[in-house]
This record gives structure tokens, sequence and C-alpha cells, in this order.
């Protein structure tokens, strides 16, 4: 049975940025849990205990102390238990050669952080919507390639 | 070794229905886009039953009669965009119109609905990931991706893709072909 | 050289067999006419003793003949004694004719027939002084016996003459057949001494020519000895030999010098070498000297020597194997001291290392100015935005215009970050140039700008690209700053237009390489209808933060263009520019072709 709700997990070590992120959420048309961790660490413990809720899109802060973006990118991508997570980097900037470096290690989409809160909430609008085009319609994963 | 394959989902989700059906013994008539005609009444016992063995596959029963219209308008955009024999000369909204004998207002805001996104967008989502999954096979030039998918130019399909993934074509190439040259190292290490 | 050397070692020994054989032959030819010369002078004696007694034997019959006479006249017997006494002797004479005429049958048998003669004539002697006492000379008998005798005496002498006469023309031919050949042989031996004169000539000068080359090598390998020990000691090298049959070993004198020790103080000997090793690679060496004995060449072996005094230094050797004449493994080798060259090695990783440690510093730096400095001014952005949003009716007109002027600031600074950003990317170590297709990194640069292009409806026309060797993201930055500069500074009022052509050039016949590495370079203008720019500020633009426009007019950081010329530059490229105000810029960029 398809759940009617979108599971949306966030891991971001700064305090605004996760209000920002949750605020935003309240305000989108698609009904969604949205769920936070202060960092890697946090996160990973989660994932991996036995009765975790996994989320249909992660959102990952690259900066992060303790265990960084990228570190739980790469461990989610060895598990093949994660295999139908969306992975979206959620980070303040990059450079481009960064930013492909992720999509090659296996996220789909890359936010830069917008400076402006509408615009915020239009992009996690999006990101979700995209998401849930490829949630319902059975489309092929590993061709979700997407870049704010 | 990887092996890359193509599906048909459609196809497959016929026959894993028809499969059911028949371990359930149920009389039935395919109509075809996931809609099956039963030939009895179902006994509510029985219609759970079916329910359940289809669960195993997330196949649901839609019982909602907007829910099935938005699934033919869905499977008539994908049909028109990826089944090459259907040769769509008219605008797309004219098309599902009179293929879905409805108004195209009609159609687009149940669409909207239902599924959060326009019917527009969707029919871009389909154009795109087909343009995706061409431009992965590398047989085809952007050129001619360009004009399989009624595109007007090759920048016009670039301008789509880049609004629609926020990347661009050849940068979805290149990031594809490293993630797999990444994964398949990862396999033989 | 050495082949030189031993060719004229076999000529020379060609000449000792040539000149033997010529004196041998000049020996036998010597012995050969000495003999014939006894040989001749024997015969022509021979010749003289039979002629001498035939000639006895004549005279021996005359005196008995005289005899007779003068018995007969006086009748006196003392007349007869010649004629006793000469019978004996003719007897004698003939006894020594026949032992001279032994080899000549033609001799013997006219002596013989002498003989014959003689007797005959004796008897007719006999006969006539016996029938004579009578004393009658006139007596018809005795006449006539006379007369014998004197046809008999005339017959002996005939005889004789005849018998000189057969020795006369035996030496006579033999002479003539010798003199031939004594002739003959003074003009060989002539010839023969000449020739081994000629050849004693040349072995002298074969020999004088390789003394005289063997002296000037000589002095050669003796200052070329003289030089490799002055570049031993100034290279820090020494090198010996190792005749692995017999274990014997010759060090040069800088080798022991490389060891602390005076040349030649110890034997050489691979024991006596270990003493000096370091014990920490002592096993190793020992090792790698009998891997040395069975290969042919070998990699480098570095170990480390202590001094007696107690410093430490680091060697590097190196060996060859070589087959001597006598077919004995012979090792060449070369030992160095590489101590300088390590503690400078050292030194180079040291500051290796700073450098590196700098860079990161400046890379981490990088970080902050695009994360922990990005991240508040974000924040102050977002909470700015939602003030406005969701706090506007809450404000007075008064504060509504602080918000937009803090909002104005804080997008300057987004901008002036960014760019820096940007600028210092483009200084990134890690660069990978790749066979990229520019045509695609154009495009991609006109999708970045896609929204200014047609916002400001801007034409670009291109010419078609040849794929190139560059750092992809770096191109298409250089792309989008140079387009979007183009755009941004566009003429009021008019619909920007910007051409880029490419044409491959000459480095010698463009202004606008300097010092070219390559010959051959890519040539892309880009050209605007721009306000353009005074050319007296061509240099200007490319300086960081320069700026040739108020900032209340045009938006510009001051980055944009020294990100440009950055980009070229790690493309060992050229960028320059040139323009007139109001009429449009022209941005010139070579990048080389390999």
């Amino acid at each position: 049975m398809q759940e009617d709700y979108i599971n949306i997990t966030l891991a971001d070590d700064d305090e605004d940025d996760r209000l920002f992120f949750t605020d935003a959420f309240d305000d989108i048309k698609i009904t969604t849990r949205v769920k936070t961790f202060n960092d890697g660490v946090y996160l990973m413990d989660y994932l991996n205990s036995d009765d975790a809720l996994l989320p249909n899109v992660l959102f990952l802060d690259l900066n992060m102390p303790r265990k960084s973006g990228l570190e739980c990118l790469k461990e989610i991508k060895q598990n093949p238990k994660f295999k139908d997570i969306a992975i979206a980097i959620y980070s303040t900037s990059a450079s481009e050669e960064d930013i492909e470096n992720t999509f090659i290690q296996g996220a789909n989409i890359y936010i830069k952080k917008p400076s402006d809160f509408k615009t915020l909430k239009k992009v996690l609008a999006e990101v979700v919507t995209i998401n849930w085009q490829y949630h319902t319609n059975s489309m092929n994963k590993d061709n979700f390639l997407l870049r704010f | 070794m990887t092996l890359f394959f193509k599906f048909d989902f459609n196809a497959i989700c016929q026959i894993v229905l028809e499969q059911i059906l028949n371990d359930n013994n149920i009389k039935y008539k395919s109509v075809g886009f996931g809609e099956i005609e039963v030939l009895e009444k179902l006994s509510k016992e029985k219609q759970d039953q079916l329910q359940n063995a289809l669960a195993n596959y997330q196949i649901d029963i839609v019982e909602n009669q907007k829910s099935i219209l938005v699934q033919k308008i869905k499977d008539t955009i994908i049909d028109m965009v990826f089944n090459e024999d259907v040769v769509v000369n008219v605008k797309s909204s004219v098309y599902l119109a009179e293929t879905l004998e409805h108004s195209y207002g009609y159609l687009s805001n149940l669409f909207s609905e239902v599924t959060y996104t326009s019917i527009e967008n969707f029919i871009i989502l389909q154009k795109i990931e087909f343009a995706k999954q061409l431009i992965i096979k590398q047989e085809f030039s952007l050129t001619e991706i360009a004009f399989r998918l009624n595109y007007s130019s090759v920048a016009h399909l670039s301008t789509q893709f880049k609004n629609t993934t926020g990347i661009t074509p050849s940068a979805f190439q290149r990031i594809i072909a490293k993630r797999r040259a990444l994964n398949q190292q990862n396999k033989t290490d | 050289m050495i082949k030189t050397l031993s060719n004229n070692i076999s000529f020379l020994r060609t000449m000792l067999y040539i000149s033997a054989l010529v004196i041998l032959v000049v020996g036998a030819l010597t012995y050969r006419s000495i003999t014939e010369v006894t040989k001749s002078s024997e015969m022509i004696t021979h010749t003289y003793k039979v002629n001498v007694e035939l000639e006895q034997v004549l005279s021996y019959l005359k005196d008995a003949e005289t005899g007779q006479r003068g018995y007969i006249i006086t009748n006196d017997s003392i007349f007869l004694e010649p004629y006793i006494s000469g019978r004996s002797k003719i007897n004698n004479s003939f006894a020594e004719l026949k032992v001279l005429a032994k080899d000549n049958t033609t001799l013997t048998n006219s002596l013989k027939d002498l003989n014959l003669l003689i007797n005959k004539r004796l008897l007719a002697f006999q006969t006539s002084y016996r029938s004579l006492p009578k004393n009658d000379i006139d007596d018809p008998a005795f006449i006539q016996n006379f007369k014998n005798g004197r046809v008999l005496m005339d017959s002996i002498r005939d005889q004789i003459k005849g018998a000189i006469a057969i020795q006369n023309n035996l030496l006579n031919q033999r002479n003539n057949e010798y003199k031939s050949d004594l002739m003959a042989t003074p003009l060989l031996l002539f010839s023969l001494l000449l020739c081994s004169l000629l050849l004693m000539y040349a072995a002298y000068n074969s020999i004088y020519k390789n003394i005289k080359q063997l002296k000037a090598t000589n002095e050669e390998l003796e200052i070329f000895k003289e030089s490799t020990n002055q570049s031993e000691i100034v290279s820090k090298h020494g090198s010996w030999t190792w005749n692995v049959k017999t274990n014997t070993f010759t060090y040069s004198d800088n080798l022991y010098r490389l060891l602390g020790e005076q040349p030649q103080s110890f034997k050489p000997t691979i024991e006596n070498f270990l003493t000096y090793v370091h014990p920490e690679d002592v096993e190793q060496l020992s090792k790698q000297v009998e891997q040395m004995k069975e290969n042919v060449e070998l990699p480098y072996i570095y170990y480390r020597v202590v001094h007696k005094n107690g410093n430490v230094k680091h060697l590097k050797a190196y060996g060859k194997s070589l087959v001597n004449d006598e077919d004995e493994t012979v090792l060449l080798g070369t030992t160095a001291d590489i101590t300088d060259e390590i503690i400078s090695f050292k030194v180079l990783e040291e500051r290796n290392a700073e450098l590196e440690r700098n860079n990161k510093e400046l890379s981490s730096f990088n970080y902050v100015a695009s994360h922990d400095l990005q991240e508040p001014l974000r924040k102050i952005q977002t909470f700015l935005s939602r003030l406005e949003d969701e706090e506007v009716d809450k404000l007075s007109p008064k504060g509504i215009r602080y918000i937009d002027r803090i909002k104005n600031a804080a997008t300057r600074m987004r901008l002036l970050i960014d760019d820096l950003l940007q600028f210092s990317r483009s200084n990134k170590a890690d660069k990978v140039f790749e066979d990229s297709n520019i045509n695609l990194i154009f495009e991609a640069a006109k999708q970045d700008l896609a929204e200014v292009i047609s916002a400001e409806n801007a034409i670009i026309t291109s010419d078609a690209f040849p794929s190139m060797k560059v750092i992809p993201f770096q191109i298409q930055q250089l792309f989008v700053n140079l387009l979007g500069n183009a755009i941004k500074y566009k003429a009021e009022g008019v619909i920007p237009k910007i051409e880029i052509t490419h044409q491959v050039v000459e480095a010698d016949k463009e202004d606008g390489i300097t010092k070219p590495k390559n010959q051959f370079y890519h040539k892309l203008v880009f050209t605007d209808n721009g306000i353009g720019f005074d050319n007296t500020y061509a240099e200007q633009i490319f300086t960081l933060f320069n700026r040739l426009h108020n900032k209340d007019e045009y938006s510009g950081t001051g980055i944009g263009l020294s990100i440009c010329k950055k980009i070229v530059e790690n493309h060992k490229g050229y960028i320059t520019a040139k323009g007139e105000p109001n009429k449009g810029a022209t941005f010139t960029v070579f990048l080389p072709i390999d």
C-alpha cells in the first residue's frame, strides 16, 4: 500500500538551517514527515537501527562535525538496505567539481542552500514533487539527478 | 560484468497482474493500461485476498474513479513519449482530450489535484526521462535525441533539460558514465 | 685502438715469418753455391792432375826414347837408365791415372788404349836395343824397328793429346754449367736481400708507428687517469673492480677517501670494506653483493658507511659485469657519495611539506571564505527575506527602507564572496587537463547564462571550435565570465551582440603572444557591441578589484576579468583586451596547441 505522505530526513549541524528547513515544509502541499539530526553520526546511528523508518528523501549537509555529509553518502551507498532512499546534498556552497563529484558518488539531488526563504520553499517543494513522481511512477531512480 | 536493462513496466505489470488473477481463479477480461474488467462479482473476502496478493508487488486496486482517470492520463503520456509507434501530430493537450474523451481543462485540473504537478510538467518530466535513457545508451547524438523528442533544436532540448534537472545533458552523461565506472571499480575491489 | 694494435701485431708476425724464410733461402743458396765452387775447383785440380800425369807419362816415354837413342849411339848402358826407371814411373803414373779416371769411362777406355800403345812402344824399345848389340845402325830390321817406334810414339802422343782433350772438354763443359749457376746465384741473393731489407724497413716502420701510438695513448691514459682521479674527488665518486673468479679487488684512490681513509691504505677486500658499512645496512649489502656475482646488470644499491670519526655517509653503488680476455667475470663498479643530495632532498622535502602546509592553510582559508563567511551571510539574507515576507506589516516605511539597504549590502557582499571564491578556486593546484569538446563547454556556458541572455535578448554567434586539451570547468568559467561581461556592459538601448571567432595561429605572427612556448595557438576572439573602454586601461582591467565603472552604474566586483586572466595563465595562454568607448570591446584569448 502506498503511504500518502513522504518521509523527509535532514542531517545538519546548524540550528537555524534546521529551523528554515522544517518551517519551509509546513507550507508544502504534499504531506511530509520531517525528521532532523544534528550531525552525521546521529543520522547513521538512527538509519542503522532496526526500527528506523527509512526516509524517501534524505537531505545531507556536507560540512558537519564528526561525520561529514560525504561520508554519510558513501556509507549509505554501500548498504543495499538504503537503495531506495533519494539523497539530496544540502550545502552552503561547493565548486562545480565538488558538485559533480557528489553526483558521481551517488547523490541524486544537489541543493545550494538559498539565501531567500521563498526560494528555499520553492526548491524543497520541487524536490519533493519530483521525487514523488519518481516514487509513484516507478521511474528509474538511477537517472534521478536534480540540481538547484 | 554489468548488464543494463530496458524495461517495459506496463508489460511486466500486465504479466504479474494476469498471473495473480489466474492464481486466484478470477475470470477477467484485459482492457489494457492497468484496467481489468472482472467478469464475476467478487465477494468482500475474495477482494481482500486479491488485494493482499497484489500488495506484495505494490500493486493497488484503484477504486477511485479520479485515480483511474489520472492513471489513464499518465499511461497515455508515457505511451506518447516513449512509444515510437505513437505518432502525435496534434498538440498533446488535444491528443489527450481526444484519446481520453474528456475536456483538457477537466483532465488538467484533475491531474494537478491528484499528483501535485501539472500535465505539462509531467510530459516534460517524461520527455527528459526518455532523453536521459537515450543519452545513457550513447547511441544517438543530442541532435538526434532532440529530433526524436520533437524539440525544435538541441538548444531547446538542452535548455529544458537544464531547467528540469539543473544540469546540462553533457554533465548528465559525464556523471552517469563516471558513476558507473566507480561502481564497477568498487565491485572489482 | 686495441684493434689497430692487434692488426699490427699480426702484420709484424707475418713480417717475421717472411724474413726468416728469406734468410733460410739465402742460406741454402749460399751453401749450394759454395759447394758448387768447391766441386768445380776440385774438378779443375782433377783435370790438371790427369793432364799432368798424362804429360808425365809422355815425358817418361820421351826420356825412355832419348835414353834408347843415347844407348844406340854410345852403346853405353848408362843411357838405358831412363828407360828402366821410366817404365816403373809410367806404371806409377798409370796407377795414379786409373784412380783419377775411375769415374770417367771415356778416359778409362782411352787410358786402356794408351796403355796398350805404351806397352807396344816399350816392347819396341826392347827389341830395338836387343838387336842393337851388333851395333849396326844400318841394319834394316833395326831401322824398321826404329820407324815402328816412331809411329807408336806418334800414336801415343795423339792418344795422350786426345785424353787431355777429353779432359779439357769435360772441364769446359762443367765450367760452363757452373758458370751459369754461379752467375744466377748472386742476383737471386741480392734481390732476396733487398727484399728482406724492405721487409725490415716495413716492420720497423710499423713498430715505430705503434710505439708512437702507444706512447700517445699512454699519455692520454695518464691524463685520463689523472682527470678521473680529479673528477672522482670533485664528484665524490669512487670506482672499483672485482674479479669474481680470483676474488680480487681494486679500489680507486677516491673510494678510500669516500670511506674516510687514505688512498690504498688497506687491502681491498669485501671483508675490509664491510667493516665501514653501517651495521644496519651490512646484511642487505652482503646480499646484494652476492647477487652481483650472478646478474649482468643490477639496480642501484644504496647503503651507508660510517667513517672512523663517526661521520655517516650515504653511498650509492652501481655495478656492471664484463668478461675479460681470460674469460673471467669482472665487475666494474662506481660508488658515489650522495650524502649531500640526500640532505638537500630532505631540505627540499621539508620545504615542500611547508609549501603544502601553506597551500592547505590557503585552501582552508578559501573554505572559510566560501563556507564560514557565506553561512552567516546566507542566514542574514534568509532572515531578512522572512522579515520582509512575514513581518512587513509591523514595520514603518523607514524600517522597510533600512531593510532594503541591508539587503543591497548583503547582496553585494555575496557577490564579492562568490567572485573571490571563484578566483581562489582558479588557483587550485589539482588541475586536470582533458581533451574537451569546446563546443559543449561553450553550450554549457550559455546555459549558465541562459537567464541574462534571454532577459537581454543577447545574440551570440560563434564559430565551431575544435577540441582542445583544457581544464573543462575553468574554460567554462572563462566563457561565462567573458560572455557575462559583454552582456553586463551592454550599451544603453542596444541589443547585445557577441561574436566569437576561432582561428589557429602561429605564435610569431601575433602581438598578443610574448615569449611563446608553443609554435601554434588557438585564437579565440570575443567581440561585443557594448560600452567598450578606453584603450589606456587595456592592461589594468585584468588586475584584481580594478573597476572602470562606478558600482552604482554596474554591479561588477572587479574580479571577473582577473579570474579570466588566471584561467588563461593556468592554460599557459594569453589574454588581451582592446576597447573603444561606446563602440565595443574585444577580448582575445590564445590557448597553446601541443
